[in-house]
């Protein structure tokens, strides 16, 4: 299954392995630093109105909570806040209105944006996909980072904003997930806002 | 016999030259773990490229491209598989494929395998399920049986967390804020997972212990059985070469007498071969059964009636052979063990030889007797002549002493009268002279009466000295006198004697002379004799005299050398010119004169002085006599009953 040798291991002195060695466990080291760095890197926060904007096209819930979720279509790492998504409606006791809205920009075919993630994301119970063409319904949310969650009450204001990931492309408890879920169960939460982690929503195309 | 008594008895039997079983099962052991390590190192290397490949296109399908509106690029993650995965994988697959089974190598693949469960754990965005990567890595690294690998894959594990928690808190622990020592709790649960390995390990080394020691007792138990097989038939070939090339009939038979091994050397001594031999009882083929019962003796009744009365005894017997031809044999028997059943061995020789040799030397031995018995009579008559001879000498001794008196008293007697005559003859030579010429006849007639005189004077003084010596009767008298002071007044009574035949007399002296302590008489006496000698053989030539004091062997003496350039002497002549009344040869007494006795005194009077004369002669060149005489002499004491002269 491999091969065998036999000789030309010992053809390099002992202590040649030993440096050899330092540098593959330094050279690993920072490349796993520069992983981490990359991972836990935050995309540029969203500037939502605090309240719900008479511009939008969606519906607001007038009896209960209203959570919308920007996403790009072709980001891997949506992939953990759709997953995230999932968890904190499952969590949740009082369920919002849930709109995930997929970016669509000018020019782009529907299946771009009807990628594996709007699948995921249409099999999410309670929540309903939305096609965002050029990002219209972003920019009125302010929002520039694929992942970013938005949490209106019933009132229409602003309760919470950020991602529900703790890092870029990173499943598992986070304090976005924890406070929305306590801002639906409890009315209450620690934290209103949280850092996104995702693909940007635009550049300088768009 | 069990796994624990066969080792509890390989590690008694000790076979030098062979490992025991506790050495054999450390190399057993030692060899299956290095397979082990090595192993494990070649399916880790594989395991290595496969997570590689694995995480490589898991980037590719998860996450191929990181989106920036309608912009892409490829994703960090898919770079990170390719570079950090490769550099994470192919350096612990090298060190596999290249080092297997070394520290070093196992070390290095655990540290690689918690990066690389690190590596795919982001890759896969931190889902829960691939954090069994880790616990499976570490059940994976407890394959080498070497707990020791399992602490740096600890250590990676709990540095990752460690590090992660306080730099990015959220994506390890879920909370922006996490207690400092919350990568504990992550780190003790994999060392709950190594507790469990280690004990696994420990498990597993011990049943490789026990393999090993079973092996190895296995071993030693077939080697021991092998070589003492091998022994047994070493031992066969060597008693059978011996019964090959003994020299005695060596005849092996079972307890009934019957023979079961014939050797070479009873085939030649009784005609049998071995094939003819072997299963016949002994008694039917060497003893004839016509013969008594009386004279068939011991060896039969015990080969018939189990007499043991001559085992371990040397019988003589008479024995046949194949031709009928009866012959003298002398019998062993002795019982031995072979394969575990008793035997009886018989050693047999053909004494016929040895009995022909014993009556010849019982021959000898009486002619011998015979022989000893006259020479014990030829003794007894041979010490009976030796007393008869002891007699015989002892009265020569006497006559021989009775003549030396004889001879002493008698030159005293003759030199009286002789002197006398001298005497008278020289007074009438001189009245004869003053007379004047008218009794010229009678001068000449006188000095010949005076001539012959003291030859005869001279000769009876020798014979009465030779005498004297050869009676005991000669003393020395002992003188201190200075040899220089000697030696000038005897050169000035020789000198004229020498320089006769117109000779030239020197001296040479040697440094410090000094004083010698010695018979001055006969020193002088023994120089005098020399020199007459010397200026009577020498013609027109030349006589010296050294003298020189020397030490040999502690002692003091002084060497006296007269040397002449007379006629000298043959090598035959120098032997006897010692001897008394002895001359070179008959002419020379007639053509020189003298007695023959000058030289025979000096001999004489050197022994009786302790010294030595020694001569160098070559005819027509000359003669050097050497005296050697203590500086001090001896005295020797003369019985004072005997008074000569």
């Amino acid at each position: 299954m491999f091969p065998r040798f036999h000789c030309s291991s010992h053809a390099l002195r002992p202590g040649l392995w030993s440096w050899l060695a330092a540098v593959w466990l330094a050279v690993a080291a920072a490349g796993l630093a520069v992983l981490w760095a990359y991972d836990n890197a935050p995309g540029e926060s969203a500037t939502a109105p605090t309240r719900w904007p008479a511009a939008t096209a969606l519906a607001r819930s007038h009896n209960g909570a209203t959570l919308v979720l920007l996403a790009h279509p072709q980001c891997s790492c949506t992939r953990a806040s759709l997953a995230e998504l999932a968890e904190t409606l499952a969590r949740a006791t009082v369920q919002p209105k849930t709109y995930v809205l997929f970016l669509k920009p000018d020019g782009f075919s529907d299946d771009w944006a009807k990628s594996d993630l709007w699948r995921t994301a249409a099999a999410i119970p309670g929540v309903t996909v939305v096609r965002d063409d050029d990002g219209v319904e972003a920019r009125r949310f302010g929002v520039s980072t694929s992942g970013q969650t938005l949490l209106y009450d019933e009132a229409g204001t602003l309760r919470f904003s950020g991602g529900i990931t703790g890092a870029r492309a990173h499943q598992g408890d986070n304090d976005g997930r924890r406070a929305i879920v306590d801002l639906l169960n409890r009315g209450t939460a620690q934290r209103a806002t949280t850092n996104v982690f995702g693909c940007a929503l635009f550049n300088s195309r768009m | 016999m069990g796994v624990d008594e066969t080792q509890m008895n390989a590690e008694q039997i000790a076979i030098p030259g062979v490992k025991s079983a506790r050495e054999r099962a450390s190399e057993l052991f030692a060899a299956a773990r290095r397979d082990i390590y090595r192993q494990t190192d070649r399916l880790f290397a594989a395991l290595m490229v496969l997570q590689w490949i694995g995480g490589i296109l898991f980037a590719l399908w998860v996450s191929p491209l990181a989106w920036a509106g309608t912009a892409s690029s490829t994703h960090l993650h898919v770079w990170a598989a390719v570079l950090l995965g490769g550099v994470i994988s192919l350096f612990p697959a090298a060190l596999a494929a290249l080092r297997p089974g070394l520290p070093s190598t196992r070390y290095t693949i655990a540290i690689a395998q918690m990066l690389m469960g690190a590596l795919l754990i982001h890759l896969t965005g931190g889902r829960i399920e691939t954090h069994f990567h880790v616990f499976g890595s570490l059940a994976f690294l407890a394959c080498y049986r070497d707990w020791r690998v399992l602490v740096p894959a600890t250590v990676v594990v709990a540095l990752d967390h460690m590090l992660r928690g306080v730099f990015w808190p959220q994506s390890v622990y879920g909370v922006l804020v996490a207690s400092q020592w919350r990568w504990v709790e992550h780190a003790a649960w994999v060392i709950f997972e190594d507790i469990i390995l280690l004990f696994a390990i420990r498990q597993s080394v011990v049943e490789m212990q026990e393999t090993a020691d079973r092996t190895a007792a296995l071993e030693h138990e077939v080697r021991t059985r092998q070589q003492a097989e091998m022994d047994a038939r070493n031992s066969q070939a060597r008693n059978d070469a011996i019964l090959d090339v003994a020299l005695d009939c060596v005849i092996l038979m079972d307890q009934t007498g019957r023979i079961v091994q014939f050797n070479p050397a009873a085939e030649q001594t009784f005609g049998y071969t071995s094939r003819e031999a072997v299963g016949l009882h002994l008694s039917e083929l060497i003893i004839p059964s016509h013969q008594p019962e009386t004279d068939r003796g011991s060896l039969a009744r015990f080969l018939e009636t189990g007499d043991a009365s001559v085992m371990n005894a040397r019988l003589e017997l008479t024995a046949v052979r194949k031709n009928g031809e009866a012959f003298p044999v002398e019998v062993a028997i002795a019982p031995i063990s072979a394969d575990g059943s008793a035997m009886i061995a018989g050693y047999m020789r053909d004494i016929t030889e040895r009995r022909s040799n014993e009556a010849e030397l019982a021959a000898y031995t009486r002619d011998l007797e015979v022989a000893h018995e006259t020479q014990r009579e030829n003794s007894e008559q041979l010490a009976a002549l030796v007393a008869q001879l002891r007699l015989t000498q002892r009265r020569a001794e006497d006559a021989t002493r009775a003549k030396s008196d004889f001879l002493a008293s008698m030159s005293h007697e003759l030199r009286t009268p002789l002197n006398a005559i001298i005497l008278y003859s020289e007074l009438l030579q001189e009245q004869a002279e003053d007379e004047g010429e008218q009794r010229a006849e009678s001068i000449a007639d006188l000095q010949k009466i005076q001539s012959a005189g003291k030859h005869l004077l001279e000769l009876i003084n020798g014979i009465l000295d030779l005498s004297k010596i050869e009676a005991g009767k000669m003393a020395l008298s002992r003188d201190s006198f200075d040899v220089q002071e000697m030696i000038e007044e005897l050169l000035d009574t020789v000198g004229p004697l020498v320089r006769k035949n117109n000779n030239v007399l020197s001296v040479n002296y040697g440094d410090h002379l000094g004083m010698m302590h010695s018979d001055l008489m006969k020193t002088r006496q023994i120089l005098l004799n020399l020199l007459s000698n010397a200026g009577k053989f020498t013609r027109n030539g030349e006589v010296t005299v050294s003298v020189v004091r020397r030490t040999e062997n502690g002692a003091a003496l002084v060497e006296f050398t007269v040397t002449d350039t007379g006629v000298g002497m043959t090598e035959a002549q120098s032997q006897k010119v010692f001897d008394a009344f002895t001359q070179a040869d008959v002419t020379t007494t007639r053509k020189y004169g003298g007695t023959g006795l000058g030289l025979a005194l000096v001999s004489r009077f050197c022994d009786l002085m302790h010294g030595s004369v020694s001569v160098v002669s070559r005819p027509g060149v000359g003669s050097r006599f050497t005296v050697r005489l203590p500086l001090e002499a001896a005295v020797v004491d003369v019985p004072e009953t005997v008074a000569v002269g």
